[in-house]
């Protein structure tokens, strides 16, 4: 309970921050701060769990913590941190290139990403299918308003899209619910939604009810993650938020819909009987990351690509689900949170001071902003899954483990698939660097909108040398 | 036939009137006596299965999904000068036989589904509630409207309800009330952007929201 109340403590001051507030310098900076100290609480909080030393941590009733989720939430509150401290400096820019920022839509902002955030944590600290499935339509509902900061006619059509696609999904996901639910109640018993009381009674569920269950939820909560072909909103979405919302949405919204998928699949692992479910999984996991690369190769938008290989990722973590590897899910989704958010946020940069979202319309990064043109390019690497990089490791440990269980057509649609995205995302980063800037074009802050995107990729870095270097141990033995 | 039967298959009665005309009005005016069968439905469940606190979930769904929202969506439409949609794809009677149709094929698929259902007379529950399913996401595919889908969406989670009332023995309470209070924001930030778009395409026409399509 207490803990509880120490992790909700911090957003709540920026919520109270953000209404008084005079001016928008002095709101960015107090979110920032506070966020920080958010991250160290719940670090404070979560590290016994996250290393081991503690199993479960119950919060309230239907609300509880494992490893797993633990792991999560320090992941989700590091993104938050990345996010609302580059969002200081992008709102800064914001301001002085004369975009008639208002103090209100920054107000609406900050308060619509903190509750975004609490609602993500929600999904990961709920033991209950139910309060799962209420903190996920509320994380649409918060973000709706989030892809609609710019209030141009495209951010519009980008937020009505999102919010109807992704209502319309999470609804089938609520019809999956009840199935579970329903499927629990085989036998006369009472029934349950608590994840970890049905992982116990799964031996004793309805099968046929909690297939189609499964299929509603993996249906629906699949809609959220953006697994092909239910992915039609993802694009647009990423691309017409700021900078800072779609490193959020990318780094941890879509993390928290595989998460959902990931408590189900642990359900249906357990019933003992799902062979079904498993290649289901697999294969919708390396259709989706075919079908990601195909679409990448065409692409207009420097965002829109970034969106479109996040699309890529969530089919590889599908795939880790698939094989039932908690350790390589989590793997993925660092690596992939880490660069995509970085790359997000530099990409931001380029946008404001290029003024410009199109990939033919920027050139000549490396000549006006060296920094970010470096910064860019190996955060592109990271994600394209190039060693040392973390990603690299982990889609090496998916692609062996796909050997391993004999998914070999899976592993070699996988391949395929990054192959692809390699070669798109260097053909169309090539230019964008290279080449003879537009006059206008100029870099700002170069330190200070860099930090954070360095600080994630020296992260990705790390894990990539200290993972990596492990696995390469264990595969010499 | 008992009430509980009586009651959901007026609901999808309805559901498929509700499919057979364009004027926004009517269409509301239907879906809030569709909800209201729904509501209905669940209190003649509550007293059938001895579960008194689905009267609450009854007064709460009468109160929000049959009245608030029916007429906040009737005041947007009235604010904004939109009364009637013409549709998409198929003509407005078309729809509403497929929709009868669907009924139809929404029988065999509540007998085949797998649980063992509890009380004798839920399959009849059970088709309605698929066929709510089949008609809400219908009306969202042939409507050109913003707020048609809206109502589409909302006849979707009707029969989202209705599959937990008759396939389930009782949802748990705190559950029912969530979903229903994210139904209620989800309408009224939905409706906030209907607003917007009709201040910024002067129409609120969603086929036509196609400035992001892809080459």
């Amino acid at each position: 309970m207490n803990d509880l109340i120490m992790a909700l403590i911090a957003p709540a001051l920026i919520i109270f921050a953000c209404l008084i507030a005079r001016s928008i310098s002095i709101l960015t900076k107090l979110a920032t701060g506070l966020i920080l100290c958010h991250l160290l609480v719940m670090i404070k909080i979560l590290m016994p769990l996250a290393i081991g030393n503690t199993t479960f941590l119950t919060l309230l009733p239907g609300f509880a913590i494992d490893r797993m989720s633990a792991l999560f939430l320090l992941l989700t509150a590091l993104i938050a941190s990345a996010s609302f401290a580059h969002a200081q400096v992008f709102f800064k820019q914001e301001e002085t290139s004369g975009h008639g920022l208002q103090t209100a839509y920054v107000r609406q902002y900050y308060i619509l990403a903190t509750l975004f955030v609490v609602a993500m944590m929600a999904v990961y600290a709920s033991d209950n299918l139910g309060f799962l499935w209420i903190s996920i339509e509320a994380t649409t509902l918060l973000s709706a308003g989030l892809v609609y900061f710019h209030r141009t006619k495209n951010a519009l059509e980008a937020t009505w899209k999102y919010f109807i696609i992704c209502s319309v999904g999470i609804a089938f996901a609520l019809l999956g619910t009840i199935f579970i639910f329903a499927s629990s109640q085989h036998d006369q018993q009472i029934g349950s939604l608590s994840c970890f009381e049905l992982v116990k009674l799964a031996p004793n569920l309805d099968l046929g009810s909690f297939k189609i269950g499964f299929i509603f939820c993996f249906l629906g909560y699949g809609t959220k993650a953006g697994i092909f072909p239910l992915h039609s909103w993802l694009p647009d979405a990423h691309s017409e938020a700021p900078a800072p919302a779609s490193a959020l949405l990318s780094g941890s919204l879509l993390n928290c819909a595989l998460f959902a998928i990931w408590r189900i699949y642990q359900i249906a692992q357990a019933t003992g009987r799902c062979q079904f479910i498993q290649d289901v999984t697999i294969w919708a996991g390396a259709v989706t990351v075919v079908a990601a690369a195909l679409f990448l190769v065409r692409q207009y938008g420097i965002k829109r690509l970034w969106a479109y290989s996040s699309i890529e990722n969530v089919g590889l973590m599908l795939v880790a689900i698939g094989l039932n590897s908690p350790f390589l899910f989590f793997l993925q989704a660092i690596n992939h949170s880490l660069a995509k958010v970085s790359l997000f946020l530099i990409s931001g940069n380029i946008i404001q001071s290029t003024g410009t979202k199109y990939l033919k319309d920027i050139r000549g990064v490396f000549r006006f902003a060296p920094v970010w043109g470096i910064v860019l390019a190996l955060s592109a690497l990271a994600v394209a899954g190039v060693p040392p990089f973390g990603s690299f490791v982990s889609e090496w440990m998916i692609l062996t483990e796909n050997f391993n269980l004999k998914y070999i057509i899976p592993a070699i649609l996988i391949i395929f698939g990054l192959t692809l995205t390699f070669i798109a995302v260097c053909l169309h980063i090539g230019p964008l660097l290279l080449g003879t800037p537009k006059s206008t074009s100029k870099i700002f802050r170069p330190i200070a909108s860099s930090v954070v995107p360095v600080t994630l990729l020296i992260g990705s870095l790390i894990l990539g040398l200290t993972v990596g270097y492990e696995g390469l141990i264990k595969v010499v033995r | 036939m008992t009430p509980l039967e009586f009651l959901s298959i007026a609901a999808a009665v309805f559901a498929i009137l509700m499919c057979g005309t364009g004027l926004l009005r009517f269409n509301l005016f239907l879906y809030s006596l569709q909800t209201f069968s729904i509501a209905l439905a669940t209190i003649a469940q509550s007293q059938q299965a001895k579960e008194p606190e689905l009267y609450f979930v009854a007064i709460a769904i009468i109160v929000v999904k049959a009245l608030a929202v029916p007429y906040f969506l009737s005041w947007i439409s009235n604010r904004i000068d939109a009364r009637s949609d013409p549709g998409i794809l198929i003509p407005i009677p078309i729809t509403m036989h497929a929709a009868i149709v669907l009924l139809g094929i929404s029988y065999p698929l509540a007998k085949s589904l797998p649980h063992i259902l509890w009380l004798s007379d839920s399959t009849v529950g059970a088709t309605v509630a698929i066929s709510l399913l089949f008609t809400g996401t219908l009306f969202m595919l042939t409507r050109r409207n913003a707020l048609s889908q809206i109502i589409g969406f909302l006849t979707l989670e009707n029969g989202i309800y209705l599959v937990a009332v008759t396939c389930t023995r009782g949802m748990p309470f705190i559950f029912e009330m969530g979903s229903l209070l994210d139904v209620l924001v989800a309408v009224m930030i939905a409706g906030l952007f209907v607003f917007r778009i009709k201040k910024s395409f002067e129409h609120i026409d969603v086929t036509q929201l196609d400035g992001l399509k892809e080459s």
